[in-house]
């Protein structure tokens, strides 16, 4: 078996990358296949605060680099789902314990006994980020309808795009905001699409259920009620090849906006 | 009085359009500041350098057409892993041979007195060097040099354009601003 191993990363701090990796993660476990995390972002882990097992990890991925353990005592397995296990970062170490080329060799080995190996890069474009993509092969770059947070994506895109064993960077924008949209008080998903010009692999809308998932460390996709779940449960398809429909958040549908519309059209007409 | 005010204004706020209320400038003023710094950032090139960039290219293309200068837009677009130049400039009409010609003179002459400006400017500081002794019959040799003279101004960053729009996808491995 060779899993494939993607990468998900972002450029700009706090745009959802650890969030996106649970819940992706999550989503294609629940789907049968075997997965495995990993969390490169050294020192500042998080990826087992939103999956509930910070209590669980005894290595982590330094441990196993420094021959600590075997790469396989360090996977912890998902409390519900046995599919999903987590290459844990160190939190006392910093970026610069791991070099690309071990991490290569990490996901070398995971993607022998997993349908999926997905890396938690963390923000910036220094070593963290070279470690991240180091072994992978697909790449979702992560952003929100930011101007900071696609200025970040699009030099993220410029080095993926340098690096040929990436053959597929997708976009997913993530924390969408359905009302500023249709008030033009924000970027619409066309807009974002049509300045970084990759393909989407997912719109993620604004929910505060983020953030009560978070707090109980269990990812928003087990929320069957969830739009932003449903949300990543489509990307999850996405990703395995399924034809899913985008939600369509453009244009002013509403019935006030329509009235308004009429009217604007009204006035042009006198 | 002034309730009704209040109420007449709440009502016609609903009823007006979408673009008169400065909603729609929000948006697409971040698009299109977007828009700006992402071409600089894709190329490197600083917003004197663009300036610069088009006005040479407006003198260039004024020889053989007259255009719209000011709808001349100038646009780094990005397709696929190259980004390309898109050179959008509403033509008039083309000249005519007569005036291309007399164009390409008096840009000719222009040039010639840059040259020699310079050359006075090089031998003011510095070394005699051999173009001063250049003949009449090395006049057109001598004019292409000097195109060469009037670009070095800028020549660092100009010989760069070509390279990183056709290749920024392949050239910065690890960018400069990484290292620090």
């Amino acid at each position: 078996m060779t899993g494939r191993v993607i990468v998900i990363t972002s450029g700009k701090g706090g745009v959802g990358k650890t969030t996106t990796s649970a819940n992706i993660g999550t989503a294609l476990a629940k789907e049968g296949y075997k997965v495995v995390l990993i969390d490169t972002d050294l020192g500042l882990r998080n990826l087992d605060l939103l999956l509930g097992l910070e209590n669980r990890i005894v290595y982590t991925i330094v441990d196993v680099i420094e021959e600590r353990c075997k790469l396989k005592q360090a996977l912890v397995k998902d409390k519900k789902n046995p599919n999903l296990s987590l290459l844990a970062a160190a939190q006392t170490r910093d970026k610069s314990a791991v070099n690309a080329e071990q991490l290569k060799e990490i996901c070398n080995k995971l993607k022998q006994k997993n349908d999926f190996v997905l890396v938690d890069c963390p923000a910036g474009i220094e070593q963290g980020f070279q470690n991240a993509i180091a072994g992978a092969s697909e790449a979702v770059v992560v952003t929100t309808p930011e101007m900071s947070a696609i200025r970040d994506a699009d030099r993220i895109i410029g080095l993926l795009n340098t690096k040929e064993e990436i053959t597929s960077t997708r976009l997913l924008l993530n924390r969408v905001r359905p009302n500023l949209i249709k008030n033009n008080e924000m970027m619409s998903v066309d807009d974002v699409v049509g300045i970084l010009e990759i393909p989407l692999v997912g719109i993620i809308p604004e929910d505060t259920g983020i953030i009560t998932s978070t707090n109980k460390g269990e990812p928003i996709v087990n929320d069957e009620s969830s739009l932003a779940g449903q949300a990543y449960r489509n990307v999850a398809k996405r990703i395995l090849g399924e034809e899913v429909p985008f939600l369509d958040l453009d244009e002013p549908k509403g019935l006030m906006a329509r009235i308004k519309n009429v009217f604007a059209k009204l006035k042009a007409k006198v | 009085m002034g309730l009704l005010t209040d109420f007449y204004n709440t009502v016609a706020k609903f009823f007006r359009p979408q673009e008169e209320t400065g909603d729609e400038a929000s948006k697409s003023v971040a698009t299109n500041r977007l828009k700006l710094v992402l071409m600089q950032d894709r190329t490197n090139l600083t917003p004197k350098i663009l300036e610069q960039m088009r006005g040479e290219l407006v003198d260039l293309l004024s020889k053989y057409l007259e255009m719209d200068k000011e709808l001349l837009e100038l646009n780094f677009e990005q397709e696929g892993d190259q980004v390309a130049l898109m050179l959008s400039i509403p033509v008039i009409r083309a000249k005519d041979e007569e005036e291309i010609e007399k164009a390409i003179a008096e840009s000719n002459a222009n040039k010639v007195e840059e040259d020699d400006a310079e050359e006075e400017n090089e031998s003011d500081e510095e070394s005699e060097t051999e173009e001063e002794e250049i003949t009449d019959s090395d006049e057109t040799e001598k004019i292409e040099d000097s195109d060469n003279d009037v670009n070095d101004v800028s020549e660092e960053e100009d010989s760069e354009i070509p390279a990183k729009a056709k290749k920024s996808s392949k050239k910065e491995e690890i960018p400069e601003e990484t290292i620090v």
